[in-house]
């Protein structure tokens, strides 16, 4: 049987419906949402402006997918993050990365790409990771964990952060946040959602340099 | 050699290595080493052929304190809370010597655990690393990090530096593995 | 529907009805021990080396096949055992007259299909028999998390004395904040001596901090060394089974005592489980762990529960992954650490699974601290069901690791512990702990009691601390100086366990005198009634004992 798009929207929905039994959980899946006016201008090269941040994001962010587990759409999240960088004074930098669909890699990637050497990761679902790009992959400066818990005020705040570790200043990490009811209604889901995103992935092609219009 | 030539030595060697503890400790540690490794080179090893009994000398520490040293040669005894408090014994002296491993790893093969055995006896090998070169080799041993070349590098430095065998094969295999699983660097 | 059935509207309602269910999806393996994918069992062995597992030829071994090939599978029993009949081997495993000797004799010859196809052959109850049977150590045992939002220093060891307090034998942290970690393991490392001498700490961060925290005395154990069942969620997991295995004797060069870390759920929750059932991919991380020579494994699907939770026989799954590293004679922390449900029916029934039989741990960890300050995002169980917890052993007679306490006792304990990390930040040059903060975490219940620390200063001090090489012996000295001797005794009661290397063996434990309990010294001699541990004597009548029982004599 081939996994096509049907098949997983069919199941998603279904997981939807089991799951509104108790209170309206995560947003608007069911709508599609539009994807993101996102264009591919060649491979991403390693940056040399100490002004700006690179935010990577995998291969079915804004395209396949199109919001966060909790239904916030993927134009918002990056128009969050970019203001966020912006009101730093400096500036953003996206690419898609299509070697991996985990959030680690995919931050660490950023951060060696960036011209400042902070980058920010964004999984289609939510989960964000600052990183620096002399940390081990699995290091990272904060990390956003719950995608669930992540909204669009925090995107804000991960984008300026992320902005004033780049000028090298120590910000205050973001206040951490913890629901320890989030796994048993979403990992299921979680689950489903990146098996979905790494159908995307290609390990043989290189990270693309993309800008977007939000 | 006079005391002086040791402080002036040691502290030279503190510096280059960039070891972050006063001449003064060094140069106690490097006195006990040296008369326990003037004293021990007198009385045999534990033999070796003969396994330790894992109902007569398990646990070391309550039953057989006496094949118990540190690596710079003190006994569990010797080390009471006023001369760590007072700064006669330093972290540094409470390390753990390859000849006990290699004791618990006989009493975990007489337990018919012959992995952990094996594992204990690498162990024994990376004793003679430094800290920051056990860390620097396990980062080179992750996906993506080394040539083939390096990889064998390391194997050689491991078994002619450190004899440690048992570690330097463990490497050559995975520079096998990793050139065949292409996750070796890539260029 | 127009019009709802009243009882299906209450239902709507119910806890259980909150939680995430999904069918099985068995082409990407979102399925808990049973995909049409797993491979048949078959071994082929040419002049002592596996030349085909589970009906893959050699040659198209990935890198987990060729460990378990070449380091895991013992191929001089490999035939005869693989000849065994699963259910005739499954048998065997609840038979109490097949002694654990003989099963661990033979299990070191099977492959992971075959101990799948075992571990489908059995329901709950005799899994639960297999578990009673074949774990290590002959006393279970019981750990704790301590964490909580602020990652705040006095919180964590109040925290950390009172768990070890109560009875828990290890104490695990993590961060909230990953900087904060050398600060973080300090903390429990004084509050944990305070609270009982000999309860190990650990702080699951990165692979490379962890072991250096572990270097300079901080830590005294490492759990959180994650590996996974499939190549491509290995590697995404930034390791290889041979940087694994090098690690596993970098722990014990040092003298510390580590397992690894896997899980049913991981690999399809990073999206590579190649079709297999969530089982397969397990046993084959038990079999790897046992390979490698590590001691012990953490599973039981730990922060994936909510993957295999969501299908059908997941929690059924979760015990089997709990059996298959007993049977290959590793210690087990049996998971019970995630909070999987909204039902507590659904939460003490998949509890139960661990508890009845005992395990060398049977919750790693149980929240030592409100579930809303738990930073592996809440466990299943908390600081508030410790009386439910006490209750529970009382009603069935079982050991689950913990002791009644007193209320005046655990307030004491807690504000030693704090009172002692003070004395210890204070010579360290670590940000002052105040007197206010003192006080405020020996009568918290959570971080929402206590102050907030200045962040930012924490975090550069700590940096400070760690470049300038502090270590525990820092702490030793720091405690004797301000009047903790029996702390500091402790707390180099620890350090000194790293040279002798008694804890390296199976399972592990030090009891409060610091003697070592292990699968050497306490192996499980379980047979059937009357055999193996019971709770009975001068344990039995303290762990009866809980202050709310109401005496004749009162009346």
């Amino acid at each position: 049987m081939n996994i096509t798009e049907d098949i997983v929207r069919e199941i998603i929905l279904e997981v939807l419906r089991e799951m509104e039994a108790g209170e309206q959980p995560a947003g608007s899946f069911k709508e599609g949402g539009t994807p993101l006016a996102i264009k591919e201008i060649g491979v991403a090269r390693a940056g040399v402006a100490k002004n700006e941040v690179v935010i990577a994001v995998p291969p079915a962010f804004g395209t396949v997918m199109n919001k966060t587990i909790v239904g916030i759409p993927h134009q918002q999240v990056l128009r969050e993050i970019i203001a966020g960088i912006e009101e730093e004074g400096l500036k953003a930098r996206l690419v898609r990365i299509y070697r991996t669909a985990d959030v680690a890699q995919i931050s660490h990637e950023a951060a060696k790409l960036s011209g400042s050497g902070i980058g920010i990761g964004i999984l289609s679902r939510g989960t964000t990771v600052i990183h620096q790009k002399d940390l081990k992959p699995l290091q990272n400066l904060e990390l956003f964990s719950q995608s669930p818990l992540v909204d669009l005020e925090m995107f804000r705040a991960i984008g300026s952060n992320a902005a004033k570790y780049a000028k090298g200043e120590s910000p205050r990490p973001l206040r951490v946040r913890n629901d320890p009811m989030a796994r048993p209604r979403y990992q299921g889901l979680a689950a489903l959602l990146h098996n979905k995103e790494t159908q995307y992935v290609n390990p043989d092609k290189q990270a693309q340099e993309v800008t977007v219009q939000l | 050699m006079s005391d002086e030539q040791l402080s002036k030595m040691i502290e030279r060697m503190a510096q280059t290595k960039g070891v972050n503890v006063s001449p003064e400790l060094l140069k106690e540690a490097v006195k006990r080493v040296v008369t326990v490794l003037s004293e021990s080179s007198m009385s045999a090893q534990a033999p070796a052929h003969k396994g330790l009994d894992p109902k007569r000398d398990y646990p070391l520490a309550q039953k057989r304190p006496d094949l118990v040293q540190t690596s710079t040669g003190l006994s569990l005894a010797d080390i009471t809370l006023d001369k760590v408090a007072s700064g006669k014994i330093a972290f540094e002296d409470m390390k753990i010597r390859p000849e006990t491993l290699e004791y618990q790893a006989q009493i975990a093969e007489a337990c018919g655990r012959p992995q952990l055995a094996n594992n204990i006896r690498r162990a024994a090998e990376l004793t003679r690393l430094s800290d920051q070169r056990v860390l620097e080799v396990y980062e080179s041993l992750r996906p993506y990090r080394s040539t083939k070349k390096e990889m064998l590098d390391i194997a050689n430095e491991l078994e002619s530096k450190y004899q440690a065998r048992i570690c330097a094969a463990l490497v050559r295999e995975a520079a096998e593995v990793y050139e065949k699983r292409g996750r070796l660097r890539r260029e | 529907m127009s019009k709802r059935q009243k009882r299906f509207e209450v239902l709507a309602q119910r806890p259980v009805n909150k939680d995430g269910f999904i069918k099985e999806w068995m082409e990407v393996g979102l399925v808990a021990m049973d995909s049409p994918n797993d491979p048949a069992p078959g071994i082929k062995i040419q002049n002592g080396k596996v030349v085909e597992l589970d009906g893959k030829l050699r040659e198209k071994f990935d890198m987990i096949d060729l460990w378990i090939a070449d380091h895991s599978i013992d191929t001089s029993i490999a035939e005869k055992a693989m000849a065994i009949d699963s259910t005739q081997f499954a048998r065997m495993l609840v038979d109490i007259n097949v002694p654990r000797a003989e099963i661990v004799r033979l299990s070191v010859g099977l492959t992971p299909a075959k101990i799948l196809d075992v571990l489908n052959k059995m329901n709950v109850v005799e899994l639960m028999m297999a578990m009673q049977k074949m774990r290590p150590r002959r006393t279970p045992s019981n750990q704790a998390h301590v964490t909580n939002l602020k990652d705040h220093p006095a919180l964590l060891a109040a925290d950390a004395a009172e768990a070890a307090f109560r009875g828990f034998t290890e104490e695990e942290t993590t961060v909230g904040v990953g900087r904060y970690a050398p600060m973080n393991a300090l903390s429990l490392l004084v509050g944990a001596q305070t609270g009982c001498p000999g309860v190990i700490n650990q702080c699951a961060v990165e692979e490379a901090l962890e072991l250096s925290m572990g270097m300079r005395g901080l830590t005294a154990y490492a759990e959180t060394v994650s590996v996974y069942g499939t190549e491509q969620v290995f590697v995404d997991g930034d390791d290889t089974p041979w940087s694994k295995a090098y690690l596993a004797s970098a722990y014990a060069s040092r003298g510390l005592k580590m397992r690894y870390t896997s899980g049913t759920g991981s690999e399809v929750q990073m999206g590579y489980a190649d079709g297999k059932s969530m089982l397969y991919l397990e046993i084959r991380c038990v079999m790897l762990a046992k390979g490698v020579g590590v001691q012990g494994v953490q599973n039981g699907s730990i922060s994936c529960i909510g993957v295999p939770g969501s299908v059908p026989s997941g929690i059924r799954a979760v015990l089997a992954e709990n059996v298959a590293t007993v049977l290959l004679d590793l210690e087990v922390a049996s998971g019970n650490d995630q909070t999987f449900t909204h039902s507590p029916i659904r939460n003490t029934a998949r509890m139960l699974m661990q508890f009845l039989p005992g395990t060398d741990l049977i919750v790693s960890g149980y929240s030592s601290v409100p579930n809303y300050d738990n930073m592996f995002a809440g466990s299943t169980h908390d600081c508030d069901d410790y009386d439910d917890w006490l209750v529970l052993q009382r009603d069935l007679q079982i050991d689950g690791g913990l002791h009644p306490v007193k209320e005046a006792d655990v307030i004491a304990i807690r504000n030693k512990g704090a009172r002692a990390l003070q004395a210890v930040f204070k010579e360290v040059g670590l940000p002052p702990i105040t007197d206010e903060e003192v006080e405020a975490v020996t009568y918290a219940h959570g971080s929402k009691d206590v102050p907030d620390r200045n962040v930012t200063e924490d975090l550069r001090a700590i940096e400070d601390f760690m470049k300038r090489g502090g270590n525990g012996v820092d702490a030793v000295r720091a405690l004797v100086k301000h009047g903790f001797r029996d702390v500091a005794e402790a707390v180099l009661g620890i350090l000194k366990q790293k040279i002798s290397g008694d804890y390296l063996h199976t399972s592990a434990i030090l009891k409060p005198n610091f003697d070592v309990l292990s699968a050497v010294n306490d192996l499980n001699d379980y047979q059937g009634p009357g055999t193996g541990y019971r709770l009975e004597g001068k344990r039995w009548e303290i762990l009866k004992d809980i202050p709310q029982a109401i005496s004749p004599e009162d009346i």
